[in-house]
């Protein structure tokens, strides 16, 4: 490959992170002005910033409540998802009757995007008594087509061979399960945990439709009812947004290249 | 992948996700606990006149944000010094304002507090400037 | 026969634990995925709402929504220009994926950067839009009216004209990081020696791109198309923050219609006629963009 000038990509993708960057900076920004921030022309740099949006929006909502209920309701879907997906993924590396049936099913589940399903979804919900529960918030999210696909493929690169040494050596199929095919399968896993955790923590619809008391509010049920109870009038629900969207970035940046290649495992494989 | 590689970037992971939640806990324990020494609610300050002398005898009111205004919440005197001292302030957004027939009245100032019943001392003193 | 009754013992034993790991799994989708599409198309016949008992109307109501319901076709026609924008997204991915991909320093900052928006709630990445396009300090606003490209500042969100396009952008912004990680993901399966014989044959860069990106790349784009559509189709949290369907009806879409019909009207039985119309044209598109892309998919994974 010929040398080539590189500052031309280098301005195309400066511009780009710019336009990606901006609109949090924009926000960030706002949420911690020290001045009106309706004042036209807005300023580009803070003036005499302070954390006073932030701390008005601590004492308006039970901002702790709010994240715990979204870290329970991960919790509860992360280990569902990592324990059933593994479940039916290893299943259906078995050969077994009606395999075709089962596949073909968990195949067009993947054609019913839950948006599709909501009211129906909330009457059975209603009728398993499951409403404004964690269960319920929880419930619909616990088993994905595309997870399970994940992990039966990882499941099926484990070769034939090592399976049949470690039966050979006197293996239970519990302990091939727990010692071989798990930690083989710890990618699959990551992925697993990864989707989980993005779509029931950013989840919104479900929750809005489900929850009905201010004690189960999730964080973005939280900050939409804020919106729409301040309609834009102070500077606390940029810094709320800030706070509800801090946890998700820490995360992301601490673990990138998991979020990268789940993401995309997720996309490719489904 | 060599074995090698494999393991020095589950060390790497390994760091990350004990030592940031770890950091974490630590200064929000910290913060936790100078708030929980240092929430007396408790708003000390002085009262002076246009020429800058103390006043005492002087009505100093604290009002507190509730919802979307100020409402008043409780009243104190100054002492021979000018000084006064409100305990059991509740709030973290406050305003103080001070008069005294005779004498005047001050600005009413705002005073953001970084956590409910913070206790604090008033940099500036309260000037009764304004014709009552 | 004792042996092989042993065996059909094991045997089915095995049958047995295959299908209790099948079992929980099964039992979710049939929940809430199998169920809740059968009852919706049972809904949609019937008038029914929560107090009544149900009496079938046979196609009364895809007949209301068909004739009679002016605002069903304006979210319908909204969630087609939703689709719409699907490709402007993968385009604009596509000539990020292809700058990103050459050997330059820090492209992995700038991956980070240009993905970092995609695994963000989507609530939140709302309002931070909402907060964008405000009418007096919107950064949006504010630059046109520096660059003296607009005298009075445009209401974005509350135009009729510009809500939906506002929403479309930043539905992209959104969907752009990862548009780009799957087409790049599908760009490293290229073998680079086809571009070097190319070079040797005296193609061209655009040549190159033409013949053997984007045919090697059709795969990738046709996922991303698939998903991205799946997810802005669906991208109620969106809609609904940024300006909860308005103004008017502008920038309704199907889901934030059968949303409302349902909760804010207490119309199940026609929200379900509307979902069920919704359910179809999804497997439709999805359909016929397989059948587009699908033959030299399916060749180019043979080679």
């Amino acid at each position: 490959m010929r040398q080539r000038r590189t500052w031309p990509v280098h301005a195309a993708l400066t511009a780009v992170s710019a336009v990606m960057l901006l609109p949090f900076y924009w926000v960030l920004k706002t949420s911690i002005s020290g001045e009106n921030i309706f004042a036209y022309p807005p300023s580009i740099v803070p003036h005499g910033a302070n954390p006073f949006y932030y701390i008005d929006v601590w004492y308006a909502i039970p901002f702790a409540r709010y994240f715990a209920n979204s870290v329970v309701v991960s919790a509860i879907t992360i280990a569902a998802n990592v324990v059933l997906n593994a479940m039916a993924g290893y299943a259906l590396t078995q050969r077994f009757r009606g395999k075709k049936l089962v596949l073909l099913l968990f195949l067009s589940c993947m054609m019913i995007p839950f948006q599709a399903t909501i009211i129906p979804a909330y009457l059975i919900t209603g009728r398993l008594g499951l409403l404004d529960s964690y269960l319920g918030l929880s419930l619909p999210l616990f088993s994905t087509s595309i997870c399970i696909f994940v992990y039966k493929a990882s499941f099926d690169a484990v070769p034939r061979s090592l399976i049949d040494a470690a039966r050979v050596d006197g293996l239970s199929q519990w302990t091939i399960i727990w010692r071989v095919m798990i930690p083989l399968a710890r990618s699959a896993t990551a992925t697993n945990v990864i989707l989980s955790f993005i779509w029931s923590w950013n989840n919104f619809m479900w929750p809005l439709i489900v929850t009905r008391s201010p004690d189960m509010q999730t964080l973005p049920l939280g900050l939409a009812r804020f919106l729409s109870y301040q309609e834009d009038s102070t500077g606390a629900l940029y810094a709320f947004c800030i706070m509800v969207l801090a946890p998700g970035l820490l995360l992301f940046l601490m673990a990138q290249k998991e979020f990268v290649q789940g993401l995309a495992a997720g996309a490719t494989k489904g | 992948m060599s074995a090698r590689s494999r393991t020095s970037r589950l060390r790497w992971l390994r760091n990350r996700f004990v030592i940031v939640p770890l950091l974490l806990a630590v200064v929000i324990g910290g913060w936790n606990v100078w708030v929980a020494t240092h929430d007396h609610g408790i708003v000390t300050g002085r009262v002076i006149d246009a020429d800058g002398t103390p006043v005492a005898d002087a009505n100093v009111r604290l009002w507190v944000f509730n919802f979307t205004t100020f409402v008043e919440k409780m009243a104190v005197t100054t002492d021979t010094e000018g000084r006064f001292r409100f305990t059991g302030n509740p709030s973290h957004n406050i305003q103080i304002s001070a008069d005294k027939a005779g004498v005047g009245r001050s600005e009413r100032i705002a005073v953001r507090l970084y956590f409910a019943a913070e206790d604090r001392e008033l940099a500036e003193p309260l000037r009764l400037d304004k014709p009552s | 026969m004792r042996v092989s009754g042993l065996a059909l013992r094991k045997s089915t034993r095995r049958a047995i634990l295959i299908w209790a790991f099948l079992a929980p799994s099964l039992l979710i989708f049939l929940l809430y995925r199998i169920l809740p599409l059968a009852w919706n198309v049972v809904l949609s016949f019937q008038a029914w709402s929560p107090m009544k008992p149900a009496v079938f109307i046979g196609l009364d109501n895809y007949q209301e929504m068909l004739f009679d319901d002016d605002v069903f076709w304006q979210a319908l026609w909204n969630t087609f220009g939703i689709i719409a924008s699907a490709p402007i997204g993968i385009a604009i991915a596509l000539g990020l994926a292809l700058l990103v991909d050459s050997n330059i320093r820090g492209r992995d900052v700038y991956r980070t950067i240009i993905f970092l928006s995609y695994p963000l709630m989507t609530v939140a990445v709302a309002i931070i839009w909402r907060w964008m396009f405000d009418e007096r300090v919107g950064l949006i606003n504010y630059v046109a009216r520096a660059a003296h490209l607009v005298d009075k500042p445009i209401p974005f969100l509350n135009s009729f004209t510009w809500a939906l396009p506002s929403v479309i952008a930043a539905n992209i912004w959104q969907m752009l990081g990862f548009y780009m990680v799957i087409i790049l993901s599908g760009l490293q399966t290229i073998p680079g020696n086809l571009y070097e014989a190319a070079g040797i044959d005296g193609a061209n860069a655009f040549h190159r791109f033409i013949r053997i990106t984007v045919p090697l790349l059709r795969p990738s784009l046709f996922l991303c198309f698939v998903i991205g559509m799946l997810n802005s189709v669906t991208s109620f949290d969106l809609v609904y923050v940024m300006t909860g369907g308005g103004p008017g009806r502008a920038t309704e879409i199907l889901v934030t219609y059968i949303y409302k019909l349902g909760f804010n009207q207490t119309r199940f039985d026609y929200a379900a006629a509307v979902t069920v119309t919704f359910f179809i044209l999804l497997l439709g598109i999805t359909f016929l963009a397989n059948r587009l892309s699908g033959g030299n998919a399916g060749a180019v994974e043979r080679d």
